[in-house]
């Protein structure tokens, strides 16, 4: 590690201003906007400074107060991974602010952009908390205020009865995390005689507290089949708190394994499970996505989809490290680091796109939408680079990390060790998830911004405003600056990398990552200068306008367009065994028939078919045991003695050996 | 400058070259057929007709219906630079190209069928779905084929990969690949390049709409696609490699004119499948391409 540049500006300084501005924008978020968005500006701003710094070699930070909360010492670091997550917060957390200004702006929304901003801030704050603090117990309020900020700003809009639904299951499935993370600190604090965190690689026996942190932060995250509040949350929240949750709220559960799964020891079948969990996530992820009509809930699916391809690479890194194959390992890891920062760059962009499109159009249903390119050019245009860029296409960012992640994959095929023929079978459905990506957003694309207007709404609808477009801009440069310069973010994840292993040691550029770097440019300004000349060779060559060729029919309606269902037909077909969608067909039967219809919806299997009927179970029992409150007294003092007989046997049996 | 002039080289011949090969199937199809059939030539007389041609584009098009043809086929011709040519290997070799060329194509799809959304039809919005879904089966096929490549030569680059034969696997992975070109390149049992019934098509519905210089771009893309897929085949089964740089540059030529001749042969033999039947093609592609993979995995290099 380096030394700071000066001895004034350190993470440490940087950390204590941005905190300054965020306590700035908590106590004038209610009453002036102005000065709560110079605070965010300055917490978010300070907050990047201080994750560059870090991830650019400075020493990390490590600072303990004298000041207690619940008794145990403030203490907080900073280090290359904390740092990664940060990053991305400072991007998010201050364009979002940002694009709120104008999306969820006191005309529009009088009754909630007050708490909108309070809540912003406090969000920002509690997320940086929990990634900066080292004290369990500090980590675990940090993540409750984190997680209760992420409420109330999901049910921001609670004169809706889906918000208000969404809010609640978000609430009740983050609440499950929090018991197991409860849990996990609380029996590690016993372990280990203190609620310091840090490494504690050499304690063998705490491995198994592993899979109480895997189903904590597996919740977090979203992944499959604990994504059951992913799709509602996201869907229901207002979009540039959206952004946040996919872009990273749910990172944070990615935190949270890479952080203990590089301080604890882990059970050696970690790395199967994570990697397993990975596939799962990323394929069923995408399909579910493929069945949605809804534009925001087909994207909260893209992020189990995303959430997977990231679970894969740090699945393969336990691998490595479990048989001591570093060179692959170090990749799939890089990939999977990277992929964080990469989602949280283009969902974020989505998000905030789709945002725009809500707020212009007034609805998220697909089939409402259609040809907004024209009244919204920029949303269009910065929503297709998104879609190209989560589609993990060339020479964009997703791509960068997929290739790492397939490198990875290759080279433990090729290694031929245990882990190979997981790692074909992965890198096979990897393919498979990009591809079915593509399709997905093909469909969100060309339903929604070509083609014609399927609504009054749609017809309507106005570009969004200076301060919306702006944020989207700022995040489909970062997209667009990762992919032509992959080589500059490369330090940041070796860092990274090196503070979850430092067996390992410091991790070298793949000299490859370079000339990638270098062929997407070329691609790139070859692309611009192709798509020119031949605009321009068209134009020459005599351009007329005239009707889309319809076999003929010259009398072509908005309804006749493919729709969103339709053109994802035969893929959520091979899904359907999973999916389950319900189908209401209404055929045409009379030789004039005079209405026919066809709808098809498909549900959240998950929450419908297992939580909810496992929630049934549980109320039925309660119901039954109910029944023993009757309010007659002479039944509970029978109770009572025969609770105190009970607890003499079991004393008296227990005490005996 | 010694690298730029190299493939500078290779792109005027894969440019050249390309436009060939459909001329060839059409001669083998006219020829099984007892027809005279067009001039092997005949796609470049085409493509220099409409690149003068005027353009008429719907209404509801924006100017990505023109950069989408565009973008395509430079992502086309990136892929093709990828790919060694026999003893030359390849223009920009590196570690990992192979996922890069993959992509790449994705890329050509992602615009293709963008371009095809544009006009609000029904029919191309038919066209685009069937594009993309069919290709989430022949991507897998593809990297399940390029992992059995890897494996046998121990490397995740194209020059290395292809340099040696597929094994004792080859025969199951030229199969594979076959169908996959197939379907990849829409041409029959997948497609058929000759109907113009909007509705049985993949490849020429979602081109409907355009005309002139755009589509020159798309017919020129796709016959590159096309070479770049027989070529890909070829090297991936030959040991090319192991021969001296004569007898390969002939192997190759011959065995790219023998891929041409079997596409054009499966045409005048076989009927375009029922669209249902299409995905259970593409699973035994797959298929193939996974035994080849295990018998890789069992026999090569340890």
């Amino acid at each position: 590690m380096g030394v700071p540049v000066s001895p004034v500006i350190t993470a440490g300084t940087l950390l204590f201003i941005a905190g300054a501005g965020l306590l700035l924008a908590m106590v004038s978020g209610r009453a002036a906007p102005r000065l709560w968005l110079m605070g965010i500006a300055v917490g978010t701003g300070a907050a990047l400074a201080a994750a560059v710094g870090v991830l650019a070699g400075w020493a990390d930070w490590d600072w303990r107060s004298g000041f207690e909360i619940g008794g145990e010492q403030l203490h907080f670091r900073l280090d290359a991974i904390s740092a990664l997550f940060l990053a991305l917060l400072g991007v998010v957390g201050g364009l979002g602010a940002v694009y709120a200004q104008e999306y969820w702006a006191e005309e529009r929304h009088p009754r909630s952009a007050r708490a909108g901003r309070l809540g912003w801030a406090v969000l920002v704050a509690a997320i940086g908390l929990v990634l900066v603090s080292a004290n369990g117990l500090h980590f675990l309020i940090a993540w409750e205020a984190f997680t209760v900020a992420s409420y109330f700003l999901i049910t921001l809009d609670r004169q809706r009865r889906d918000v208000r639904a969404a809010g609640w299951l978000y609430l009740g499935a983050s609440h499950v995390a929090t018991l197991c993370l409860f849990a996990f600190f609380a029996i590690l604090a016993v372990r280990t005689g203190s609620w310091e965190l840090g490494s504690m690689q050499e304690q063998e026996e705490l491995a198994p507290l592993f899979w109480l942190a895997l189903a904590a932060f597996g919740l977090k995250a979203g992944m499959f089949p604990l994504h059951i509040w992913l799709p509602s949350a996201h869907a229901n929240a207002p979009s540039h708190v959206s952004a946040m949750l996919s872009g990273v709220s749910i990172k944070l559960g990615i935190y949270g394994l890479v952080r203990f799964s590089g301080w604890l020891p882990v059970p050696a079948a970690a790395g199967w499970v994570i990697a397993l969990l990975g596939v799962i996530s990323a394929v069923l992820g995408v399909a579910f996505a493929l069945g949605q009509h809804d534009l925001k809930r087909l994207l909260a699916y893209h992020s189990v989809e995303n959430i997977g391809i990231i679970l894969i690479g740090i699945g393969f890194a336990l691998l490595a490290v479990a048989q001591g194959q570093a060179a692959w390992g170090r990749i799939a890891l890089a990939g999977g680091l990277l992929h964080v920062w990469n989602h949280g760059l283009f969902k974020s962009l989505l998000f905030l796109g789709a945002g725009s499109v809500v707020h212009a159009a007034g609805t998220r249903e697909m089939s409402r939408l259609g040809g907004l390119w024209t009244r919204m050019p920029w949303t269009a245009g910065l929503f297709a680079l998104g879609a190209a860029a989560i589609s993990g296409l060339p020479p964009l960012n997703g791509f960068v990390s997929e290739w790492l992640v397939y490198l990875g994959l290759f080279d433990a095929v090729e290694s031929r060790g245990t882990a190979a023929l997981a790692a074909a079978f992965a890198a096979v459905m990897l393919a498979a998830t990009g591809a079915l990506a593509l399709a997905c957003f093909i469909k969100v694309c060309g339903v929604v911004f070509l083609g014609t207007p399927r609504s009054a709404g749609a017809v309507r609808a106005l570009e969004a405003g200076q301060r919306m477009r702006v944020p989207m801009i700022v995040l489909a440069l970062g997209c667009v600056a990762i992919g032509l310069a992959p080589v500059l973010v490369w330090p940041a994840l070796a860092r990274a990398a090196a503070a979850w292993n430092p067996a390992w040691g410091s991790l070298g550029m793949p000299p490859a990552l370079g000339a990638l770097g270098r062929i997407h440019a070329a691609v790139a300004i070859l692309a611009a200068v192709a798509a020119a000349w031949l605009w321009a060779r068209t134009r020459r060559a005599g351009l007329r306008r005239g009707l889309t060729w319809d076999c003929g029919y010259a009398g072509p309606t908005a309804r006749m367009q493919y729709t969103a269902g339709s053109f994802a037909g035969t893929l959520t077909e091979w899904f359907a065994w999973i999916l389950r969608p319900q189908r209401h067909e209404l055929r045409a039967v009379a030789t004039f028939p005079e209405r026919a219809g066809f709808e098809e919806h498909t549900p959240e299997v998950v929450l419908e078919h297992v939580i909810q009927p496992a929630g049934g179970v549980v109320l039925q029992v309660a119901n039954t045991a109910r029944r023993i409150h009757h309010g007659r007294v002479q039944a509970y003092l029978l109770y009572l003695v025969a609770g105190v007989v009970g607890l003499g046997l079991l004393v008296l049996l227990g005490a005996r050996p | 400058m010694s690298t730029l002039l190299d493939i500078l080289l290779r792109l005027t011949l894969w440019i050249l070259l390309a436009p060939l090969l459909p001329g060839i199937i059409n001669q083998v199809k006219a020829w099984v057929a007892g027809r005279r059939g067009p001039p092997v030539l005949q796609l470049y007389y085409d493509l220099s007709r409409l690149w003068r041609k005027s353009v008429v584009m719907s209404t509801l098009a924006s100017p990505g219906f023109v950069a989408g043809p565009a973008v395509a086929w430079v992502a086309l011709v990136g892929a093709a630079i990828l790919l060694p040519i026999g003893p030359f290997g390849g223009g920009l070799s590196f570690k990992g190209d192979v996922i890069l060329l993959v992509y790449l194509l994705a890329v050509a799809r992602f615009c293709t069928t963008w371009a095809a959304m544009e006009t609000g039809s029904a029919f191309e919005g038919m066209g685009a779905a069937r594009e993309v879904s069919y290709a989430v089966l022949t991507e897998a096929a593809l990297i399940t084929a390029i992992l059995a490549l890897s494996v046998e030569s121990g490397s995740v680059a194209l020059d290395r990969m292809l340099a040696l034969s597929a094994g004792t696997g080859a025969v199951l992975l030229a199969a594979g690949l076959f169908a996959v070109l197939l379907a990849e390149n829409c041409r029959v049992p997948f497609d058929d390049p000759n109907t113009h019934l909007e509705l049985t098509m993949i490849h020429e519905v979602m081109v409907l709409d355009h005309s002139g210089p755009p589509l020159a771009v798309i017919l020129h893309g796709a016959a590159l696609k096309l070479l770049l897929f027989a070529v890909l085949l070829s090297e991936a089964v030959l040991p090319m490699g192991r021969m001296s740089p004569l007898a390969a540059t002939a192997a190759l030529v011959g065995a790219v004119g023998a891929v041409t001749i079997g596409v054009g042969l499966v045409e005048s033999l076989l009927a375009r499948f029922a669209f249902r039947r299409v995905p259970l093609l593409l699973t035994i592609a797959f298929l193939l391409c996974l035994f080849a993979l295990l018998l890789a995995w069992k026999g090569g290099p340890a």
